[in-house]
């Protein structure tokens, strides 16, 4: 009989406990999301382990987004079920949101404020004890060797110092499941790398980490599974190394333009 | 409702108003602005109202105007923090809506009374003496609330209609001016009483002229204004809420 893991998340209340259901940190069963005649997402089905770095590739519009965005309760499904942290999206959103990070594509920054101030602010909208709170956002400007720049405001930040920032705020409430949605972009090599590093840390920290990512390399480089979806169907998963294998390609993005290359021209 | 959060999103909103200049400016030294020029403009004016200048005539509508322009301000900060995908990363926190709009109808409620009592207090050193006293002033800054209120829920249902923060400047104004001309100073006559009618400002300048022109407290008329501008902004704050929680935030 498996023994569920019951985690505090001590923020607000006794409901507040990350239970993954058999391992698995989230479930996504029969997912479907439609935008009038638009199927944006199509009878989407994965498990992510607990733990894993969960890669979601797709081209443009291939509906990664929109699935993070169902995951998170930012959209709602037109049918399916989701189940993140043991929790129903549907029923639940109140007790996931305890503990799951977002890190949104564009960078949602308050410009006014500080680094710091913009990273505890959602300290407080977590509802950290104050003390605990100061300590995360020095471990993890620290993490970053951001201590310095984050006395200033975000006005004057470059679009990577912003990213950087970005990503913090998506981890300061030290979460169980994090959501990041293309959290390189705009990075030059050298942030990009030691973000590279900083995420490939939180799997040490049993975190369970979804990537959506247009930077293949960063995937391969990341992920212990990855989904390739397109037309919003997912159509290949398994990890870098099975996916190579699988489709006798050198590296993923050999893979990738395989797939949903042969995908495109059937679709023509 | 948890104040932790409530706290740190009024610390965050009373911030961009100290950090933006232009905020600061609408927040501040619009109001000072106005009186001073309206001072300067009519002090020496005689008014219809026998023994009052033009400008002690305009005073307890400048209170009214001064709130009626943080539908702007509202508008235009909701407008700012969806456009930069800020609203939906709050929405992905444990805050929950009750908390998040409580907190900006604290923080907005409160400017738009401190917006007042610069009118007030820069009124007074223009010459403005109000009768009715403490407690008539207690009085006339609780109708201000009450405005102020209302203010915050047609901003919310400004920024609601409104794509952009440009877009929520030019629809802020379809509130702003019928208020303005019909609710304030401007005096009404029978062809814009109709209309005067249905203005929350309308109710409150004619029971702030009231209590500082020294009529009893006790003065049914100025309950009769309370109750009934109590009643619009509920329903202003109420619809404003609903609709920006149903359509506004994406």
């Amino acid at each position: 009989m498996h023994a569920k893991i019951k985690k505090s998340r001590a923020t607000d209340g006794p409901e507040d406990v990350y239970d993954p259901e058999h391992g698995k940190a989230i479930i996504i069963k029969n997912l479907v999301k439609k935008f009038e005649d638009v199927t944006a997402v199509n009878d989407l089905s994965f498990e992510v382990k607990e733990g894993q770095i969960f890669g979601l590739l797709g081209p443009n519009g291939a509906g990664k987004t929109t699935t993070i965005n169902m995951m998170i309760g930012l959209l709602k499904p037109t049918s399916g079920n989701i189940y993140v942290g043991g929790y129903n999206v549907k029923k639940s959103l109140k007790s996931i949101k305890k503990f799951i990070g977002v890190c949104p594509q564009d960078a949602a920054i308050y410009k006014f404020l500080t680094g710091r101030e913009n990273i505890e602010l959602f300290g407080n909208l977590h509802a950290m004890d104050k003390k605990e709170l100061k300590q995360r956002v020095d471990e993890l400007l620290k993490a970053v060797t951001f201590t310095e720049a984050s006395k200033r405001k975000a006005k004057g930040y470059s679009g990577g110092m912003l990213r950087q920032i970005n990503l913090l705020m998506a981890l300061v409430n030290n979460p169980y499941i994090v959501f990041l949605d293309e959290p390189t972009v705009g990075m030059d090599p050298r942030a990009r790398r030691k973000t590279w590093d900083f995420i490939g840390a939180l799997k040490e920290q049993n975190k369970t980490v979804i990537l959506t990512t247009h930077y293949i390399e960063e995937a391969e480089a990341l992920s212990d599974t990855v989904a390739i979806i397109d037309y919003g169907e997912l159509i290949a998963m398994g990890s870098p190394k099975e996916l190579m294998e699988k489709y006798e390609s050198k590296n993923l993005e050999k893979v990738f333009m395989k797939i949903t290359g042969r995908r495109i021209m059937e679709g023509a | 409702m948890n104040v932790q959060r409530i706290s740190a999103l009024v610390k965050m909103e009373l911030k961009k108003i100290i950090r933006e200049p232009a905020y600061l400016f609408m927040m501040l030294l619009f109001p000072l602005v106005l009186t001073l020029s309206f001072g300067l403009g009519f002090a020496t004016m005689p008014s219809a109202v026998p023994g009052k200048t033009q400008f002690e005539f305009m005073v307890p509508g400048l209170f009214g105007y001064a709130c009626i322009f943080i539908i702007m301000s509202v508008a235009q900060a909701f407008s700012d923090d969806r456009e930069q995908g800020l609203l939906k990363r709050i929405n992905v926190t444990p805050t929950t809506s009750g908390e998040f709009m409580g907190s900006n109808l604290i923080t907005y409620t409160s400017l738009s009374v401190l917006q007042v009592a610069i009118v007030a207090i820069s009124a007074f050193l223009m010459g403005y003496r109000a009768q009715g006293g403490v407690a008539g002033l207690i009085l006339a800054f609780l109708f201000v609330m009450i405005l102020s209120l209302c203010s915050v829920g047609l901003g919310l249902i400004t920024a609601t209609i409104a794509k952009s923060s440009e877009a929520a400047t030019g629809i802020s104004f379809i509130f702003i001016l019928p208020q303005m001309f019909f609710g304030t100073f401007i005096p009404i006559n029978e062809t814009t009483r109709p209309i005067a009618m249905f203005l929350p400002s309308y109710y409150v300048t004619d029971a702030i002229t009231m209590i500082f022109n020294g009529v009893a407290l006790t003065d049914l008329n100025i309950w009769f204004d309370l109750i009934v501008v109590l009643v619009i902004s509920l329903v202003i704050v109420i619809v404003g809420i609903g609709l920006f929680k149903r359509y506004g935030k994406a």
